[in-house]
């Protein structure tokens, strides 16, 4: 009875805290249906007093939203499948090759997760436009095709694999790309996954590095479109909670599809040192 | 070979869902590129007052060129400006960049550092020190554009000019129709005092009990702008001492405005610290009577809170002959690029005399930005004075006063002072105390200097 009350308690609780960590989210779908004047009314409704989805259909007077949508999911794409393999490929080197300076490698791939963003954004600028790179995707390609995280994560999910299995396909005459492209890859799909969503979303979300490479409106991306909305004294609530609204679609697609590989791949990453 | 399959159908879904819900990728409404040209004129007579443009001399030799112009904002507005000029100068191109107005203020320094920054931008003078050194001066000599602009003065820097106002803006007396006329008032209860202003804001006010129900007037969060920065001169004060750095909050004139904004709610009941984190936003959601707002709020309530019948008056005064009327600030002209190459730093002089000279631009501009023209000759333009929140300005434009491109901290240290003041219960001497060390700290690194000395009025 004791352990039935408690499970109820504790199931209220998460619900509760469920519901305070959704609702804002929800409340910004309904009100990307609203007019502004009731965004910003005293009285608040969740649900929209009149409907409307004119912010959807005027969302593209102040940019070319599917240009954008297009652009950001091509560089997302991108990113975050270089960074899969690079990610696993460093990985693999660090948790399954014994050679000399490989600690120091790995403390180095460490440091470069503690340094913040803003402190390398300038002279990450700087040579970007030595390198005659600016207003170009390479600028925010080839950056962002290394990364710390999931340099580390794919290391701790690859060394819980075992040694044997390597050692097998070596006695069977298979070659390091081999073992590599063909066993590695394959059972690290959990660790990918969590790579995968992490990397997705921190592309798809990324501002402001976009913002100070890009200028052309063609190739400009969502994230930066996103903020048009806010300008020096209003804000087009409506149309920004619309765009918000559209904007999030891939990026909620990419957990659903893949949850159940990222909550193993996390767990597997936490447990193994 | 799953996880290919599964990531090809997350793509196909986000695609067709964004599409069905934009109208499957509309092309954009407004804001496009430069080329269009269109329908603009082609004056064939020079034009302008004193800064005249000819349009029959041609740019760049005649050969084709290029050049960037950023900038926040209308897109609409700006591109209106550039069709009208490469409409004159064909082998002109200039391609508009629109930019978040926050973070502008991030890339434009970067993009200036280097070579490949846009040779026009425009600028607002709260960003003054961190733009100044990367512009070019103007080329138009400054008694022409002294002649023709109010305010250059203040601009000048070592006998140049960089950028100037093209309008001036400062606020005014926001207040709900249908509030007035239900609490009887007329066109003549408009007050012309500050203690006209708070018996009308009296019964304007209403409560049920101590519950109050609607706000006479509305000062919250922007009571440091509109009142605790401006009417001081009303008083005589400035905000700066004789040495232009020294910050004068303490000032007798300053404790005057203070105790009448505690008195008005603390005393008079015509408002509250609680009611309604902006007053701005309070006047729009119509729970308060009046607000004093700067220009701008005129488009918010135009698009914004469009259900508000709303007049404006001008600012009342202490004793209706004041020193100044209230401080304004201006809305500038384009920076040019002193690192772009030669041929693009001379195509954006020409574009800057054709945007002086042009007087429907700057008709355009001052009415998107609901600024008073700080060029003289437009001063009554009949589209100038059908804007309310321009027309009420008109008789006493000139006793308005600049003090120059303020550090941010003189308007946070205030806001700070106000708020200790209405919710921490620190009292007004110790709280602007507070207010004018912390100003002093916040300075030393800044090169600002005060042109309060610079009003025609000045004493």
């Amino acid at each position: 009875m004791r352990r039935k009350v408690y499970t109820i308690t504790l199931n209220v609780i998460l619900l509760l805290l469920g519901i305070i960590t959704v609702y804002p989210f929800v409340w910004m779908l309904f009100s990307s249906f609203k007019v502004n004047k009731e965004i910003m009314a005293l009285e608040q409704h969740l649900l929209p007093q009149v409907f409307t989805v004119e912010n959807y259909i005027n969302m593209n007077a102040r940019f070319n939203f599917m240009r954008f949508f297009a652009n950001s999911l091509l560089v997302t794409i991108v990113i975050t499948l270089a960074v899969i393999y690079t990610s696993t490929i460093c990985g693999f080197v660090l948790s399954k090759y014994k050679f000399k300076g490989r600690e120091l490698l790995f403390g180095f791939v460490l440091s470069t997760m503690m340094i913040p963003w803003c402190v390398t954004i300038i002279p990450k600028y700087s040579m970007i436009q030595k390198f005659g790179w600016l207003d170009s995707y390479k600028a925010l390609i080839i950056p962002a095709m290394f990364s710390g995280f999931g340099i580390f994560n794919m290391k701790q999910h690859i060394a819980t694999l075992p040694d044997e299995i390597l050692e097998a396909a070596r006695i069977d005459g298979a070659n390091e790309f081999f073992i590599f492209h063909r066993i590695i890859f394959p059972m690290a799909k959990n660790g990918i996954s969590s790579i995968a969503i992490f990397q997705f979303l921190w592309a798809w979300e990324d501002y402001l590095w976009p913002y100070l490479i890009i200028s052309t409106k063609e190739k400009q991306l969502l994230a930066v479109g996103l903020k048009m909305f806010s300008g020096q004294y209003s804000t087009d609530y409506g149309a920004l909670f619309a765009a918000t609204a559209i904007s999030i679609i891939p990026v909620l697609l990419i957990y659903i599809i893949f949850q159940k590989q990222f909550i193993a791949g996390v767990a597997s990453a936490a447990v193994k040192g | 070979m799953m996880m290919k399959k599964r990531l090809m159908a997350v793509m196909s879904a986000a695609a067709v869902m964004a599409a069905a819900l934009t109208g499957c990728g509309s092309s954009s409404q407004g804001g496009g590129q430069s080329g269009n040209g269109g329908a603009a004129d082609v004056p064939a007579e020079p034009f302008g007052d004193t800064v005249k443009y000819d349009p029959a001399a041609a740019i760049n030799d005649g050969k084709d060129i290029s050049i960037e112009l950023w900038e926040w904002g209308s897109d609409e507005l700006f591109q209106q400006v550039i069709d009208g000029y490469c409409a004159i100068h064909p082998n002109v191109s200039i391609k508009l960049v629109n930019n978040p107005w926050e973070d502008y203020w991030t890339k434009l320094p970067l993009a200036l550092d280097g070579s490949n920054g846009p040779a026009l931008f425009n600028v607002h003078n709260s960003y003054h020190e961190n733009l100044i050194n990367y512009m070019a001066p103007l080329e138009i000599p400054l008694e022409d554009l002294e002649a023709d602009f109010t305010g250059v003065e203040a601009h000048v820097i070592d006998g140049k000019v960089y950028y100037i106002d093209y309008g001036m803006m400062t606020g005014s007396v926001y207040y709900n129709k249908d509030m007035w006329e239900a609490a009887g008032l007329t066109e003549a209860d408009i007050p012309k005092t500050w203690d006209e202003m708070r018996e009308v804001a009296k019964k304007l006010t209403i409560k049920e009990g101590d519950k109050l129900i609607q706000a006479g007037l509305n000062f919250n969060d922007d009571f440091h702008q509109n009142y605790l920065l401006g009417l001081n001169y009303q008083l005589g004060e400035n905000l700066f001492l004789e040495d232009g750095r020294t910050p004068n909050v303490t000032c007798d004139a300053m404790k005057q405005v203070m105790q009448m904004l505690v008195d008005m709610y603390k005393v008079d009941g015509v408002g509250s610290e609680n009611f309604g984190e902006k007053g701005s936003d309070s006047f729009g959601q119509g729970q308060s009577a009046m607000v004093i707002q700067w220009g701008h709020y005129y488009n918010t309530l135009n698009t914004t809170w469009t259900d508000i019948n709303f007049g404006v008056f001008e600012i009342p005064t202490f004793d209706g002959n004041p020193y100044a009327y209230n401080r304004y600030n201006g809305e500038s002209t384009f920076g040019i690029n002193k690192n772009a190459a030669a041929d693009q730093q001379a195509v954006a002089q020409d574009f800057v005399k054709y945007f002086l000279a042009n007087d429907e631009a700057q008709i355009a501009f001052n009415l998107a930005m609901s600024t008073f023209p700080a060029k003289k000759s437009l001063a009554d333009s009949e589209e100038i004075m059908q804007n309310p929140s321009l027309s009420v300005l008109a008789e006493h434009i000139d006793h308005y006063i600049w003090p120059g491109p303020m550090p941010s901290t003189v308007e946070t240290s205030l806001k700070t002072a106000g708020q200790d003041i209405f919710f921490n219960g620190v009292d007004i001497d110790t709280a602007l105390n507070a207010a004018q060390e912390n100003i002093i700290r916040d300075m030393k690194s800044s090169t600002f200097q005060s042109v309060e000395h610079l009003y025609k009025y000045a004493k």
